[in-house]
């Protein structure tokens, strides 16, 4: 038997039943996200699909591992790239794909965190492919984002499925918030935990909210803190100051410190990486770690677990060429019409073109934009991931659908039992992004 | 080697109170092989407990926060180094052969780079380094006020005139369009009644001085207050600060003597 | 967490006055339609105590604008926009069960506007209310931020019993469960009452003479209770 498959009389009806007071009572409690409509801000509910997910456990067992494996030698990476560089030196990785990665950030050389870890919670992206094998199609270490939402449904999911949590042995999910709070009083400097948001119009809001309530930390915009004698303060209403110990920040590192990064930024806190690279503030995750999720760097990851960890890696990359060797550069342009073209100098969906979109003349013009640029581009295979059932107007249908496996780091590296399984309403579409209309589901790892 | 006294002011004054003000120094001369500081004395009015930090850079960082209203910030710097050409500094970072975001070159730039080809080609790095120095020097003049702080290579370039920040960021996307690695200089020179720029570029090893403002190499009458890809990562005050202000009005005056 | 900030406070104080708002505007509403059901005083009566002037044209447009019209400053559902404005910037303080009354209490007050009986739709209304108010009771563990949501509370009530000409006993006993409130608040903090404007209030609303004739200016002090002094 398939052991991804639920066992005993439960099948998904009983959820399936339930799937308009689920999305009902996720409404009640806030379950959106903000996006900007021609320039009007709006709250847009997150489409839960009812049918879950199931990933059995021996199955489980293997990504664990491999993700494990990855966020770790991820970690070393970062801890070698903003110190000796060895890897570099010993020509693993081109130094080119270090330094021209907008990732980079000089300003961070030399600071250690504490036990060296970079990437405290890292948002790993996975596929599976229809040969079964689970394929990595990024990484995500600077602020991922999602865990809260499977986090809320299982609450809710429980409710409407009695039946198959009965007979399954489903993990229970809902230890998110003692990981992140573990997490974040791991690298705690002394003083309280607080979660920097930019504020109600950010599209994760709810999440930040949601984490902060839960782990029983402060919810801060930047201008309730300052730095003063090289530590974090909240102000408080009282005029009086309460010191942060951790600050687990969800704005971007170029916006984090006015006076070490952009200058123009109005929603970071001066002097905060004075306060960082004195030890008096810990940071979730560390400023810099997009020099690790760069999707150049994504080919060299398997190399980073040869080169720190000497194993081979567990869990496989989407198979990945760079037109920068020239072994690559010759299959890149005999293979084009078949191949997805990334532009590394991009961030989230942009700069991702399918050979197979396009006619002939265009692939004419990036042929030649791969020829004079050959640092830009990565090219990958199309994987054909599977299709995952969801519930559309009463019928099932098939859809692509991602994993955003959650990974967190501190004393020790530990996988989240659960995921955010993101979806496509269109069914010829690949692209699971929230803001594209797609939805999500709740993620169930069986325990036997 | 030559003992030097110097000094360095800046008022920095605003038109209304301002309060909640966060700033970073960057003003502490470092000490290296080419320069022992004998003594240094920071003062800073509204007097303010501060912190002294490093950077990535290696740079002398003084941070601070001034809780309440006031209108202006004085800070100075005054005290004794010897300075010594013969020696050289060895503090390398990779990330200095990489443009940044000021010396991004444009393809002006990259064109002026292309008519110096055959002067360069088989010319040794200090050579190249000069002659570039020296072609620049008859199309880029030195004038005040046509270009800003903010200022890119690229948008200087295209003025043809700036002052040494512009000198240096031009150079510095030169070079490393070809290749030298090279950093940003932010310092105090005889020659200047404020603070002067220059740069380094890092040859067999060593890292070796040049001012391309004056179209010269670097004797024992400049002192380093910070080093960094570009402007950005030296500038000298860097300020938040919360209150209705509209003007800041920045008073520089900068001092260096022979020492006895 | 025991650290309000200046915004914090600030939400807090008004989600308490908002939440409210909606309340006893509901039940001022409700009030004036019985009343008005014996054909004795008109909606013009209700407008009066607020000085707004009567743009209705019948006690129909009046009651919908007054609970329905978001963009009506006066209505029920413009106060409850407000008071989920506040809620959600507090989810971490007040719990995400209080808030999501406040999701409830915008649904039902957008069911009732399509029903065919306002009054028996809106019913459920006052319940989710109740509801929100046990949540913040229970849910909140800091005494001090509690006591900013209800500070709100209390001065809201009061303001409006104060321009409706509520009876003196009600008044007076709301005024009481204020000052408990304001007892309560620390020292230095924005919500620590202004002792010149809460002795005017204590004149004016401890004797039944001077209330009757002074409330107006008890709204005037009112207003200004936290004013720094």
């Amino acid at each position: 038997m398939n052991e991804n498959v639920l066992r005993g009389s439960a099948d998904f009806t009983e959820a399936i039943g339930n799937a308009k007071e689920i999305n009902e009572l996720l409404r009640r409690y806030g379950v959106k996200f903000g996006i900007y409509k021609n320039g009007v801000f709006k709250e847009q509910f997150f489409p839960f699909d009812p049918i879950p997910r199931v990933i059995g456990a021996e199955q489980f067992a293997a990504i664990e591992k491999g993700l494990i494996q990855r966020v770790d030698a991820l970690n070393q990476f970062l801890y070698d790239i903003y110190h000796d560089k060895k890897i570099v030196k010993d020509g693993k990785i081109p130094e080119d794909f270090i330094y021209i990665s907008s990732g980079y950030l000089a300003q961070c050389e030399g600071i250690t965190p504490r036990n060296k870890i970079y990437s405290h919670i890292s948002g790993i992206d996975l596929v599976q492919g229809k040969d079964g094998e689970w394929y990595i199609l990024e990484d995500n270490l600077r602020i991922p984002s999602g865990a809260s939402y499977p986090l809320i449904a299982r609450e809710l999911t429980r409710i409407a499925s009695p039946e198959a949590f009965r007979s399954n042995n489903i993990v229970d999910n809902r230890n998110y918030p003692d990981l992140l709070r573990e997490t974040m009083d791991y690298v705690n400097c002394g003083g309280v935990r607080a979660i920097l948001t930019p504020g109600r119009y950010n599209a994760a809001y709810f999440e930040h909210s949601y984490l902060a309530e839960n782990t029983d930390s402060l919810l801060v915009r930047s201008d309730e803190l300052f730095v003063e004698n090289n530590m974090l303060w909240h102000k408080t209403y009282s005029g009086q100051k309460t010191r942060i110990g951790v600050l687990y920040r969800r704005i971007s590192d170029e916006y984090l410190d006015p006076l070490t990064f952009l200058p123009e930024s109005l929603i970071g806190i001066p002097n905060l990486m004075e306060a960082y690279r004195s030890g008096n503030v810990g940071i979730i995750n560390a400023p810099g770690n997009g020099v690790a999720d760069d999707k150049g760097i994504y080919y060299f990851v398997p190399k980073m677990i040869e080169y720190y960890l000497g194993e081979d890696p567990i869990l496989r990359n989407a198979p990945t060429y760079l037109p920068f060797y020239k072994a690559d550069m010759s299959y890149v342009l005999d293979n084009l019409d078949r191949l997805v073209i990334k532009d590394v100098a991009e961030a989230g969906g942009y700069g991702v073109v399918f050979g197979s979109d396009l006619d002939s003349e265009k692939l004419a013009g990036l042929k030649d934009m791969i020829l004079s640029q050959p640092r830009r581009f990565i090219a990958q295979d199309v994987i054909d991931f599977v299709d995952l059932p969801i519930l559309d107007n009463g019928e099932t249908v098939m859809r692509k659908a991602d994993l955003r496996a959650f990974v967190l780091s501190g004393k020790t590296t530990r996988v989240w039992a659960s995921g955010l399984t993101r979806f496509s309403r269109n069914p010829d579409s690949f692209v699971v992004n929230s803001s594209q209309g797609g939805g999500f589901k709740d993620t169930w790892v069986r325990s036997q | 080697m030559k003992k030097i006294n110097f000094y360095f002011s800046t008022k920095l004054t605003f038109d209304d109170y301002v309060h909640e003000h966060s700033f970073a120094l960057r003003v502490i001369p470092p000490e290296t092989p080419t320069q022992h500081i004998v003594s240094c004395e920071l003062s800073i009015s509204p007097i303010t407990a501060v912190d002294h930090n490093t950077d990535a850079f290696g740079n002398n960082v003084t941070a601070g926060y001034i809780k309440g209203d006031h209108r202006f910030l004085d800070f100075e710097i005054k005290g004794t180094a010897e300075t010594d050409c013969t020696r050289h500094r060895t503090d390398y970072m990779p990330c200095y052969l990489y443009q940044s975001a000021f010396t991004k070159p444009s393809a002006a730039l990259a064109s002026f780079l292309e008519t110096l080809s055959d002067d360069l080609s088989e010319a040794s790095v200090s050579e190249r380094v000069q002659t570039i120095s020296s072609k620049l020097s008859d199309v880029f003049r030195y004038q005040k006020d046509v270009t800003t702080s903010h200022t890119t290579a690229a948008e200087a370039f295209e003025t043809s005139a700036g002052v040494c920040q512009d000198f240096s960021h031009i150079m510095l996307s030169l070079l490393r369009l070809n290749h030298i690695p090279c950093r940003y200089i932010a310092g105090l020179a005889f020659c200047d009644g404020e603070t002067h720029s220059w740069i380094e570029y890092f040859e067999d090893g060593v890292w070796k001085s040049f001012d391309p403002a004056n179209d010269r190499p670097v004797n024992e009458d400049y002192l380093v207050l910070s080093q960094g890809r570009d402007f950005a990562d030296c500038a000298i005050d860097r300020g938040v600060m919360f209150g209705s202000y509209t003007r800041q009005l920045t008073l520089v005056r900068s001092v260096m003597q022979q020492g006895y | 967490m025991g650290t309000i900030s200046i915004e914090h406070g600030n939400n807090l104080y008004w989600l308490g006055r908002y939440t409210e708002r909606v309340f006893t505007t509901l039940k001022a509403l409700q009030e004036t339609y019985d009343k008005m059901l014996d054909g004795g005083i008109g909606y013009q009566e209700y407008l009066g105590y607020f000085d707004l002037p009567d743009i209705y044209n019948d006690s129909k447009s009046f009651f919908r604008s007054f609970l329905f019209d978001k963009d009506n400053f006066s209505s029920v559902a413009y106060s409850l926009e407000r008071a989920y404005d506040n809620g959600i910037v507090l989810r971490e303080d007040i719990s995400s069960g209080a808030f999501s009354f406040l999701q409830i209490a915008k649904d039902t007050l957008k069911g009732a506007k399509g029903s065919e009986n306002t009054r028996f739709a809106l019913l459920p209304l006052e319940d989710v209310l109740y509801g929100f108010w046990g949540c913040i009771a229970d849910n909140i563990y800091d005494e001090e931020t509690k006591n900013i949501i209800y500070c709100g509370k209390s001065t809201e009530r009061l303001d409006l019993y104060l321009r409706m000409k509520y009876p003196y006993e009600e008044v007076h006993k709301e005024f009481e469960r204020l000052c408990i409130r304001l007892g309560r608040v620390p020292k230095n903090t924005p919500y620590r009452y202004n002792t010149r404007f809460l002795s005017d209030l204590v004149e004016i609303i401890g004797e039944e003479n001077e209330y009757d004739l002074k409330s107006g200016a008890a709204v005037a002090s009112l207003e200004r209770l936290f004013e720094s002094a």
